[in-house]
């Protein structure tokens, strides 16, 4: 039974070691597949800012995006792999630094404003659901079927938009741009921990407002057929006291089915970081990915959109490992 | 329990489930109620531990209990009430355990909810009732529901309505769902539980072969009225209503002729649309046409000490 | 055809969706007929307030708020329309080969689309966006669609597997009916409703992303599609700072969730309409 179990799990790994492959595959493939020579739109950009001449310029850049339009693509493909293996990600064109780097400096963003939205959405959300699913005739049903349907057909971006004329610009209050002022300094004190926190108000609303309607819908469905379970009717006729069935009978019974789309959920949020975002200037994964393409920094898309798939796979994963140890009837 | 009727509000119609019921209790037998499904007797059961399922409403009635009225007591009180002094096993009670709570959470929390015992003390009660209905205490203790087999299940059930020692223990259909054999050892058990710690035992059942084994007085329930009480050789050798009769000869034997055996003619009755008088007459052989449709029939007439029959033409059956 | 619209009908939800879509509809189909598009710009009219001559105002260059809109709505549905269709399309050829051929075929087809399931499809779009010129709705429906469709394969290959177990499948096989009618005459009919659902809900989502392409400026679509009037409005002209030009930035959002609401309520209404489930109240 043990051996059996280990088997699966090897089986996921390599599922997600062969998913990352792809994606590093795909990324090149979608790359190279572009109109326009990124070596010669480099060499350009630097002939016009650093005043080289051409050849020095396109040789330098052939060097610096690892791509010689040259050679045959299987070599280009081979070389990629290694520089990968390397632990290199290449050089951003634009902000002239590693690609590793600059993941390392936007990911703690995307991931501290994702996963505050989303487990926000979630606790508020199944509260609201649960309470909604337990006292059946409240007004908060209709207020509930209402707001979601009108909060889940705005766009996230969008509410983010009206959030900045709202605070923004009428109301003055809160920031409508980065991660933090550039005037304070980043550091572990209460200064920069608030003024962090005013910039991300914003953007977690935006999630938040257009996520919660669905978490708690969600959990009202489950609530309700639970509800309508033998256990739970026999929990009260054993005169349970009220707390201890909405907690653990009802509650962990249809928390159950939420939680693995909990970590899903928050994987597919990195597919749509880039819009957010972007409204907000925040840098995070999506902004820089988004900078990449409008601005064709070839070795920053790459670096961005692998890191944007990692990232789901991960979620998945961590899904799968959720799911099995929750539920003991998959033990 | 006197007059009692609940009521069921649909959109076609209010459908009476119960209709003025009056039953005792005695302490210390078993007390079989019989009716087809959709009789009430179900129904009539909830109303005691006050499960009525919406949309139904107990409308009127009262239940008293060594004492006090049960459907007065406020509802905190009655919780503590519920399981410590009657306790019931529903239909398919095999659903009845949460999937993710062991078996030994079920007991502790139930413990917990009404005394003050140790967790150490509520395992060793629930030790020697599950081995009192023949289970290893050790290995079902620390299983997960969906690992034990249906009879189990039923019987970790059963043990669990034994744990605060109640007195009066109600059984619905407590082996409809289950084959024959598993059957025949619940009931044997059930007899056995009866015969040791001597708890008042209601039945609530369909089958009529069930309850001669094992009961001592029977009530007969029809479209949400008892038609029929009295001992249990009483209703099988002298039935005082038509529908008793007809449901004692509709039972196959193995010793008798086969083609003695007389279903009972008509269907079950539309609840939203009831005769006046008596509910059983269309179908009944032994109908009146003078008085069995026009009387409203509330009372049950004590033909002898302690049988009673709704049916007017009772002497008529006695011969 | 009769059963159908009868059972919209009286599913209130259902009823509302097809109101506001076909609304939205109509004025796509009429509307440009009816409305001319004055792209004479004007300065001196920028963003004037709502009035009986411009019933939303003006935009940026002085340009009728209303005509654009009425003009941007044939834009939206038909890119809408057309990924619609390009993800069903693909959807259905990869979902019933690999339903019905099974073996190797179907266990490569399903490799593949865990792969494009797990890899997001946003991003996707984003470098799409670069390497393909999106010029004309059907280039930016395909774009759209190309990442899409892997969902919607896996569950018509699973609904299509489910069915082959079922008897009448086998009878067809055995009376040798060719694949093509199995196919048409007898599973078509029973994924219908649920390809209309997804049909309506793949509309709502391709809505979205084209205006978040446009947003991000990655894709210079159309001058009228609500997407690049938001784009204008937020980016290139500082409606977020006038006041009178909230109304410019207001139409499109206000457009975009309407019908976004519109697909929403009738593919839910639809989905309970066809779908009963256990009442639980």
């Amino acid at each position: 039974m043990w051996g059996e179990q280990k088997l699966i799990w090897y089986k996921r790994i390599l599922v997600m070691l062969v998913t990352v492959l792809f994606a590093m595959t795909l990324t090149f493939i979608l790359i190279r597949i572009m109109p326009g020579d990124p070596v010669d739109s480099m060499a350009m950009d630097m002939v016009r800012t650093q005043g080289m001449n051409y050849e020095e310029a396109y040789r330098q850049a052939k060097a610096i995006l690892n791509y010689d339009p040259e050679v045959p693509i299987i070599v280009q493909y081979f070389s990629y792999v290694k520089q990968l293996a390397r632990g290199s990600l290449g050089q951003s064109m634009i902000y002239k630094t590693s690609v590793v780097d600059i993941i390392g400096g936007s990911l703690p963003w995307t991931i501290f404003l994702l996963s505050i939205s989303t487990l926000l959405a979630f606790l508020v959300g199944i509260i609201a659901g649960m309470y909604v699913a337990w006292k059946r005739k409240t007004i908060l049903d209709p207020i509930l079927s209402v707001y979601s349907s009108v909060m889940s057909s705005i766009p996230n971006y969008i509410v983010g938009l009206l959030l900045i004329l709202v605070f923004s610009v009428w109301l003055k209050k809160l920031p409508s741009s980065g991660a933090y002022d550039t005037s304070v300094e980043p550091g572990f004190n209460w200064k920069f921990f608030g003024n962090v926190f005013k910039h991300s108000l914003m953007p977690i609303g935006a999630f938040f407002l257009t996520t919660v309607g669905n978490w708690a819908l969600a959990m009202k469905g489950n609530a309700i057929s639970v509800l309508g379970e033998d256990y739970v009717n026999a929990a009260k006729v054993r005169g349970l006291k009220q707390r201890r069935i909405i907690l653990s009978y009802v509650g962990r019974n249809a928390i159950l089915p939420l939680v693995t789309n909990l970590a899903i959920t928050f994987g597919m949020m990195f597919g749509g970081s880039p819009l957010v975002e972007n409204v907000f200037a925040y840098p995070g994964v999506g902004y820089f990915l988004n900078q990449s393409v409008g601005r064709r920094d070839f070795m920053l898309m790459q670096g961005m959109f692998l890191t944007i798939t990692v990232a789901v796979v991960i979620s998945n994963f961590i899904a799968d490992i959720l799911n099995s140890i929750l539920d003991p009837r998959l033990r | 329990m006197r007059n009692i009727t609940v009521e069921f509000m649909l959109r076609q119609g209010t459908i009476k489930a119960v209709e003025n019921v009056s039953l005792d209790i005695f302490k210390g037998e078993i007390l079989g109620v019989v009716g087809e499904s959709g009789s009430g007797k179900s129904t009539l059961a909830s109303t005691i531990l006050r499960m009525v399922s919406s949309p139904g409403r107990i409308k009127e009635g009262e239940i008293y209990f060594e004492g006090k009225e049960l459907l007065k007591m406020p509802e905190d009180e009655f919780n503590q009430f519920r399981w410590s002094n009657i306790a019931m096993v529903f239909q398919a009670a095999q659903n009845a355990l949460n999937p993710v709570l062991k078996i030994k959470d079920h007991f502790i929390e139930t413990a917990k909810a009404h005394t003050r015992m140790s967790e150490n003390d509520i395992i060793e009660k629930a030790s020697k009732l599950l081995e009192y209905v023949r289970l290893q205490p050790k290995q079902v203790l620390d299983s997960y529901p969906h690992q034990l087999s249906g009879g189990m299940r039923q019987r970790v059930i059963i043990a669990l309505s034994l744990i605060l020692d109640p007195k009066i223990l109600i059984l619905d259909e407590p082996t409809t769902a289950l084959d024959v054999i598993t059957q025949a050892y619940i009931m044997d058990l059930l007899a056995k539980i009866h015969v040791d710690l001597g708890i008042t035992m209601v039945f609530l059942t369909h089958d009529l072969s069930l309850i001669a084994k094992i009961a001592d007085r029977v009530a007969v329930m029809y479209a949400g009225k008892i038609v029929e009480i009295g001992t249990v050789e009483e209703i099988f050798y002298g039935p005082l209503h038509p529908y008793t009769k007809g449901l004692v000869l509709a039972i196959p034997s193995l010793v008798d002729d086969i083609t003695a055996r007389r279903p009972i003619p008509g269907s079950p009755p539309n609840m939203l649309d009831l005769p006046s008088g008596c509910r059983f007459a269309p179908r009944c052989g032994y109908h009146m046409i003078e008085y069995c449709d026009g009387t409203v029939q509330a009372e049950l007439i004590e033909a002898k000490p302690g049988h009673f029959t709704t049916c007017l033409e009772w002497e008529r059956m006695m011969e | 055809m009769r059963d159908f619209f009868a059972v919209i009908c009286r599913n209130r939800r259902a009823l509302w969706g097809m109101i506001i879509l076909g609304i939205f509809l109509l004025m796509a189909v009429v509307g440009p007929l009816v409305v001319p598009l004055d792209t004479a710009t004007s300065y001196a009219n920028r963003y004037k307030l709502p009035s009986w001559e411009h019933p939303l105002g003006t935009d940026y260059a002085g340009r009728d708020t209303f005509q654009q809109f009425i003009h941007g709505s044939r834009e939206v549905i038909t890119v809408s329309f057309v990924t619609a269709i390009f993800t069903i399309l693909f959807a259905f050829i990869v979902g019933t080969t690999a339903g019905i051929m099974g073996g190797k075929v179907d266990a490569i087809i399903t490799f593949i689309t865990d792969i494009m399931l797990t890899v997001p499809s946003f991003p996707v779009m984003m470098i799409l966006s670069l390497a393909v010129r999106i010029t004309d709705p059907i280039s930016f429906g395909l774009v759209l669609s190309i990442w899409s469709w892997a969902g919607l394969a896996r569950a018509i290959r699973s609904q299509i597997l489910s069915l082959r177990k079922r008897d009448f499948i086998e009878a067809s096989r055995v009376l040798g009916l060719k694949v093509t009618h199995i196919i048409f005459a007898e599973i078509l009919p029973n994924i219908t409703s649920y390809i209309a659902i997804n049909f309506i809900m793949i509309m709502r989502n391709a809505i979205t992303a084209s205006v978040g392409l446009m947003v991000l400026g990655l894709v210079p679509f159309s001058s009228t599609h609500w997407g690049m009037m938001l784009q204008m409005a937020v980016g290139a002209s500082g409606a977020m700072y006038g006041s009178s030009a909230i109304v410019y930035l207001l139409v499109p959002i206000v457009a975009i969730t309407l019908f976004q609401m519109g697909c929403l309520f009738f593919a839910s209404g639809l989905d309970e309409a066809l779908n009963p489930r256990l009442r639980t109240q």
